[in-house]
């Protein structure tokens, strides 16, 4: 640390010759400039993505509130203050509520059965095997298949007269499904779902391959089976990925709109041949937003999901303390050690 | 003990992967059938007279590769750009300081968790105020801000390179653009591997922004294809459907096959430390 900082500073102190202090007649080599020119520096590179923020996501965020507590259907110039009605109709809605329910539901059955799917799959293909890296590329390979790609597969395969699931059932001697129909088109969302568990298993395994050797070897030695070696070794070593997963997975499920992707009618009023179990808080979205032009009460429901997802990240973050276990100390001072110039 | 230990481990993956992978499998065969066929009971599980017609078809029951070339220039440009964005900004986070550096780096985490459908209203109102509608600048914007996923990868591997690569540099007088673009930049392939793979396959696959930014000459693939092949009836022609929805998938497929090396090196070093 201290041979950092005596390499790093004697190396910059005489570079009166640069042309940002030179030019604008500040004190050469003085440390005023030189910070600022640091700073600069990082505003330089910080800057764009600073100012995109700033016009693509806060200011569109900012007009989507102001937008909630107005009738604002994005044609007529009379627009009106409403107050807290939109939300008000948010929460008292009984088909808005039933959607968000449904919503819930769906986020509740495939956030934990992708986290240990995913995680399984992991350990799977972490094992000392032949031609793991081939099995590793070809189960992560439908993650990539693009969402409508992935809707229109799965779709073919659950069509109730062409469909392999049918016709599988069949050779079995069991009577098939509509399967894209209530009530059981929600089990095809949660199988397309499920097709992209390679996601959380790439992470996963990220996880496992960080976790050094020794400590199951030791634990091996000490006589633990290889469940304890599990549970006791890899799970709170894997805590921090696993609680990752569940935060990004839970926002993601709750803002899914694979419903609309699997229907595929997605004309303004297309959102209508969703079938009724999969009508989602998203589609709820969508149909005030296209079929009925409601700009204000979409705008509405979208930051009361806003809200939802901030309130369950903080509830996470709350009741992780303790069951997360992190073993490296703060990135924070490792990370200013290392910028230049260490300021 | 050991032997059957290892012999299931292989039964488990085998049987995964047969699970995973009987998806394409489908698709491939419904591509390949002809119409009568696929109405065919009991289920014909193979095509009795393959036939590539469905491909030619699907070509042609819109213009496809029209279509095609309408993704492929907004992934490829938005994806070029996001990627040199979000290194350039990856950087400044990793090796910069400044006052207010803390709170930026927050909010560029906090945007991660902020829900991008939440923006898409006033963002359509935007564009439209702005006369971006049916033009891809909204894309060429989004591309050179930077997407705050990919500038957290890029920071995350550029804070673990040794110091040292860029001391040497500055004795000999680089700026801290040099610094970037000389030793930075080409040290970090894997991570701008997995940038491009991971930027395009989000470019490519999304529905909801050209569905709503674009009308219906200016849109992408993703979107005509959910529509684009249906009979005079409104009912979808299936063997259309997988021709055309193989020939989407596949390029992607593709492209993480052929970067797949140097996209699990970028997960793998940089996603999570």
């Amino acid at each position: 640390m201290s041979t950092d900082q005596l390499a790093g500073r004697p190396t910059r102190r005489p570079r009166p010759s640069s042309p940002a202090a030179g030019t604008r007649g500040r004190p050469a080599g003085g440390r005023l400039s030189l910070r600022q020119r640091r700073a600069g520096a990082f505003y330089l590179f910080a800057g764009p993505w600073l100012l995109g923020f700033l016009a693509l996501t806060a200011y569109p965020l900012g007009y989507a509130l102001w937008l909630s507590f107005t009738n604002s259907d994005g044609l007529s110039p009379h627009v009106s203050f409403v107050g807290l009605a939109n939300y008000r109709e948010v929460f008292t809605d009984p088909d808005t509520m039933a959607s968000l329910g449904r919503t819930g539901l769906f986020t509740a059955i495939t956030v934990p059965l992708s986290i240990i799917g995913g995680l399984l799959l992991a350990v799977l293909v972490n094992q000392p095997i032949r031609a793991r890296g081939l099995f590793r590329t070809l189960l992560y390979l439908p993650a990539v298949v693009p969402p409508v790609g992935a809707a229109l597969t799965f779709k073919l395969i659950f069509d109730r007269d062409s469909g392999a699931v049918n016709g599988f059932l069949d050779l079995l001697h069991i009577n098939g499904v509509p399967w894209l129909v209530d009530p059981y088109a929600r089990w095809v969302l949660v199988a397309l779902t499920m097709w992209a568990v390679g996601n959380v298993m790439i992470i996963s395994l990220a996880g496992l391959q960080d976790i050094p050797k020794e400590l199951h070897e030791a634990a091996r030695v000490d006589g633990a089976s290889p469940w304890q070696s599990f549970t006791r070794i890899t799970l709170p070593l894997l805590s921090p990925v696993i609680f990752f997963q569940v935060v990004t997975g839970i926002i993601g499920a709750l803002q899914s709109f694979a419903p609309l992707l699997i229907a595929i009618n997605p004309t303004p009023a297309g959102v209508t041949s969703v079938p009724e179990s999969n009508y989602f808080y998203m589609i709820d979205v969508f149909a005030q937003y296209f079929a009925n032009g409601r700009y204000g009460y979409a705008s509405a429901m979208l930051w009361v999901l806003f809200l939802v997802i901030i309130l369950i990240t903080f509830l996470l973050f709350r009741l992780s303390r303790g069951a997360v276990f992190y073993s490296v100390e703060p990135e924070s001072a490792q990370t200013k050690r290392r910028t230049i110039g260490g300021a | 003990m050991v032997l059957s230990r290892r012999t299931a481990t292989y039964m488990l993956l085998v049987a995964c992967l047969v699970l995973f992978l009987s998806p394409f499998g489908w698709l491939a065969v419904t591509a390949l059938k002809a119409p009568a066929e696929l109405r065919a009971l009991p289920i014909h599980w193979w095509p009795h007279q393959p036939d590539l017609a469905n491909f030619q078809d699907a070509l042609t029951a819109f213009d496809y590769l029209g279509y095609a070339r309408n993704s492929l220039t907004i992934s490829v440009t938005y994806s070029v750009l996001v990627t040199f964005a979000s290194a350039w900004a990856g950087f400044g986070f990793a090796r910069l300081e400044a006052p207010g550096k803390r709170l930026i780096f927050g909010v560029l985490m906090s945007t991660m968790m902020l829900p991008a459908v939440i923006t898409l209203i006033p963002t359509y109102l935007m564009f439209a105020k702005l006369h971006l509608l049916n033009t891809y600048m909204p894309w060429v914007l989004w591309g050179l801000c930077g997407a705050p996923y990919l500038i957290f990868l890029f920071r995350q591997f550029f804070v673990n390179m040794p110091k040292e690569l860029e001391e040497a540099a500055i004795v000999d007088g680089c700026g801290t653009i040099r610094i970037f673009a000389r030793i930075f930049l080409p040290q970090s392939w894997p991570v701008i591997a997995t940038s491009l793979i991971l930027s395009f396959a989000w470019t490519w696959g999304d529905y909801i922004a050209p569905a709503l930014l674009l009308d219906d000459d200016h849109t992408t693939l993703a979107v005509k294809l959910a529509t684009g092949y249906v009979n005079a009836h409104g009912e979808p022609l299936s063997n259309l459907v997988a021709a055309g929805a193989v020939m989407y998938v596949l390029p992607v497929l593709a492209l993480f096959l052929i970067m797949q090396r140097g996209f699990v090196a970028g997960v793998a070093t940089s996603g999570l430390k």
